[in-house]
């Protein structure tokens, strides 16, 4: 409809416009849906929405990030070294989600794989077929630690790096 | 399969406290960020985006201990119940994380445009600094050639020879130079605070009336010739020419008048007239009088030889042709007198002598007696020249008589002698008579020009007293006012100017 009024009264069709109304559109549905408890809505739900709304977070966490990373692109930020790292953060956290992501689906949504802690120091994998593929897929998916530490990281070398340029390039100021 | 549990414990419990400090100094940084520059709304956004990552570690990292050390401490069962919360409060951190960051292109949108705006009002700043500047320097040139051309003018005004008025719409004196107080006599505060009309300086209004009539009409004169009287009742000629100003700026309608004294030079024109009348009369005069003189001459002379033989009735008659005769013959002799062109015998003459014998010769005489006689004589140098002692005394007494007259025995006549400067001596001849009329005043030197009643003056007195001062290479002048006396003037050069 609105490419439709855009055509009509001959005005350029603004991508970005349409982009934020969807933002929007998704925010209100993943609100209508970010609590894994149905007792309080009218409607009945099945505990099955628990791990759906927080699949569809991941998701959003990754959609902005990848729209972070094409805006600072877009935005020719990336030249500058603090956005870059940023822009890095981003990336990682892209990934990051997807590692999340698929591991929240091997072992709540298709519950192919288990995990059997017996200590600390040893624990039992439980695959579907014993499959030792998926079981070492899965073994690394559990390290996310190791993207979301460094993503983290490179926000707040990002920041610092900011921060920095900030103060050479108006050494009078002082921080309030 | 079994296999080791230890890295993913440590990595997801070292993980997670990583995960926290590591966004607690994200967020410190960016506060820091923040407080540099509090107008960038881009520092802002990151603040704002690293409180959701904080937000985002300690939701996503409590729940990740939590659940290592219940699983490890078998209360799975506790994690179970709890972890939908955990993930749930985990859920909502991430997404807050990500709505934040979804508008980060606004956000970068409205600073570039506030950025710019402040870019552009920075220009404008400097524009308008630049313009402040060009138009303070504007006003400071312009204000120097004002300044300049206001005492350029002031000096003209205050320095000007010719009187300059500036006066309203009902021609009140506004502004008044230094030559027109001198002129008028009259002082600026008087003028100005009493609002005095430039009428008033008028001796004859009929004259101000038709002058105001011809700026009415004209809006301007040009080189009129008016009579403006003095204060001290002194009158001056002067030239007027004068005209509108509509003012500038919203500024009342002014006139102003260019006022220049005339009045030696129309005293002098009035002279310069009145000798080269003279003049052609004494010319005129000298020629009748050596003529009739001879047959007058040889009259008298039969008319004494009949005398001594003639019998006593015709006596009578023949002392009667012989009386006339006589006062033609003296009529004749001033007119010869007058119109003297052979050198006279001068010699050094003291002029408060000859005013002093005269004074003392006329106070006894018997029309004098109830005159007040009063003498001023010049003291220090003593005043001679060279001239001839008894016709001066002839013009004194002619003037003082003439006076007499004036006051008509009764009054005050005063003779006053003054030597302004080493080459120019000055004898006044004053008195508070009934004066002159003014359409008298031009004829007054006229031979047989008189005012009193036939037979008591010939009208030769101040006529011979004119050509006795011409020899004398000076000058006579006569000021005048009904009712208030006359002054004569005698200029007379002194002998140390005498060339």
């Amino acid at each position: 409809m609105t490419i439709q009024l855009c055509i009509l009264t001959r005005r350029r069709f603004d991508f970005s416009r349409l982009l934020n109304c969807l933002y929007v559109l998704f925010i209100l549905l993943l609100l209508d849906f970010f609590s894994p408890e149905s007792g309080f809505a009218i409607q009945q739900h099945s505990h099955a929405e628990g791990i759906i709304v927080h699949q569809i977070g991941h998701f959003f966490f990754l959609f902005s990030m990848l729209i972070l990373i094409f805006t600072v692109t877009g935005k020719g930020l990336h030249k500058q070294k603090g956005w870059a790292m940023i822009q890095i953060s981003a990336f990682l956290f892209v990934l990051w989600n997807l590692d999340a992501f698929a591991a929240h689906l091997l072992d709540e949504q298709l519950e192919i794989v288990q995990i059997l802690p017996q200590s600390v120091f040893k624990m039992q994998l439980v695959t579907h077929s014993d499959s030792l593929l998926l079981a070492v897929v899965y073994y690394l998916l559990k390290l996310d630690h190791l993207l979301c530490v460094p993503a983290m990281l490179m926000l707040y070398l990002g920041i610092s790096r900011m921060v920095k340029e900030h103060r050479l390039a108006n050494p009078n100021k002082e921080d309030r | 399969m079994i296999t080791s549990y230890f890295p993913i414990l440590v990595v997801d419990v070292a993980g997670s406290i990583l995960m926290v400090i590591i966004a607690m100094l994200a967020l410190y940084k960016a506060r820091i960020l923040q407080g540099l520059d509090p107008d960038n709304i881009v520092f802002h956004y990151l603040l704002w985006i690293s409180l959701g990552f904080f937000i985002f570690a300690v939701s996503r990292s409590f729940g990740h201990i939590l659940r290592q050390f219940l699983i490890l401490t078998d209360n799975a069962d506790i994690w179970h119940e709890i972890s939908a919360y955990s993930g749930s409060v985990n859920t909502v951190s991430f997404m807050l994380v990500g709505m934040i960051t979804l508008f980060f292109k606004q956000t970068w949108d409205i600073n570039e445009k506030v950025l710019a705006g402040r870019k552009n009002l920075e220009k404008t700043h400097i524009e308008l600094v630049d313009l402040n500047q060009t138009l303070e320097n504007k006003v400071i040139e312009r204000t120097e050639l004002l300044t300049s051309s206001e005492h350029k003018c002031r000096r003209i005004f205050e320095q000007s020879l010719d009187t300059i008025i500036v006066t309203d719409e009902q021609f009140q004196v506004m502004e008044i130079n230094p030559a027109g107080i001198e002129l008028t006599g009259y002082h600026r505060d008087e003028m100005i605070m009493r609002k005095m009309v430039l009428g008033s300086f008028f001796a004859q209004f009929t004259e101000w009336e038709s002058l105001l009539k011809k700026i009415r009409t004209h809006e301007y004169i040009l080189n009129e010739e008016v009579e403006f009287l003095r204060p001290d009742k002194t009158s001056v000629m002067v030239l007027i020419t004068g005209g509108v100003d509509y003012g500038a700026f919203g500024c009342a309608k002014t006139f102003h008048f260019i006022i220049k004294n005339i009045n030696d030079r129309y005293q002098m024109e009035r002279q310069i007239a009145q000798a080269d009348k003279l003049a052609a009369v004494g010319e005129l005069s000298a020629g009748v009088a050596h003529e009739i003189n001879n047959p007058l001459g040889i009259i008298l002379g039969y008319t004494q030889l009949l005398l001594k033989q003639a019998s006593s009735d015709q006596k009578d008659d023949l002392k009667i042709i012989e009386k006339h005769v006589q006062n033609c013959k003296t009529v004749v002799s001033d007119l010869l007198d007058f119109s003297r062109k052979g050198p006279s015998k001068f010699t050094k003459v003291d002029i408060n002598k000859v005013v002093d014998t005269v004074m003392k010769f006329l106070s006894n005489h018997s029309d004098f007696r109830h005159i007040e006689m009063v003498l001023k004589p010049c003291e220090g140098d003593r005043l001679t020249i060279i001239g001839n002692e008894q016709e001066l005394a002839q013009v004194l007494v002619n003037l003082l008589i003439n006076a007499c007259h004036a006051v008509e025995g009764r009054g005050k006549i005063q003779v006053q002698t003054l030597k302004p400067s080493e080459d120019k001596i000055i004898i006044l001849v004053k008195d508070n008579g009934k004066g002159i009329e003014k359409e008298n005043l031009p004829r007054i030197f006229d031979p047989f020009f008189t005012t009193k009643p036939v037979g008591q003056g010939t009208g030769l007195g101040l006529s011979v007293g004119y050509g006795i001062i011409k020899r004398h290479q000076g000058s006579i002048r006569v000021n005048s006012v009904e009712n208030e006396g006359t002054v004569f003037t005698i200029t007379l050069p002194a002998e140390a100017g005498r060339s």
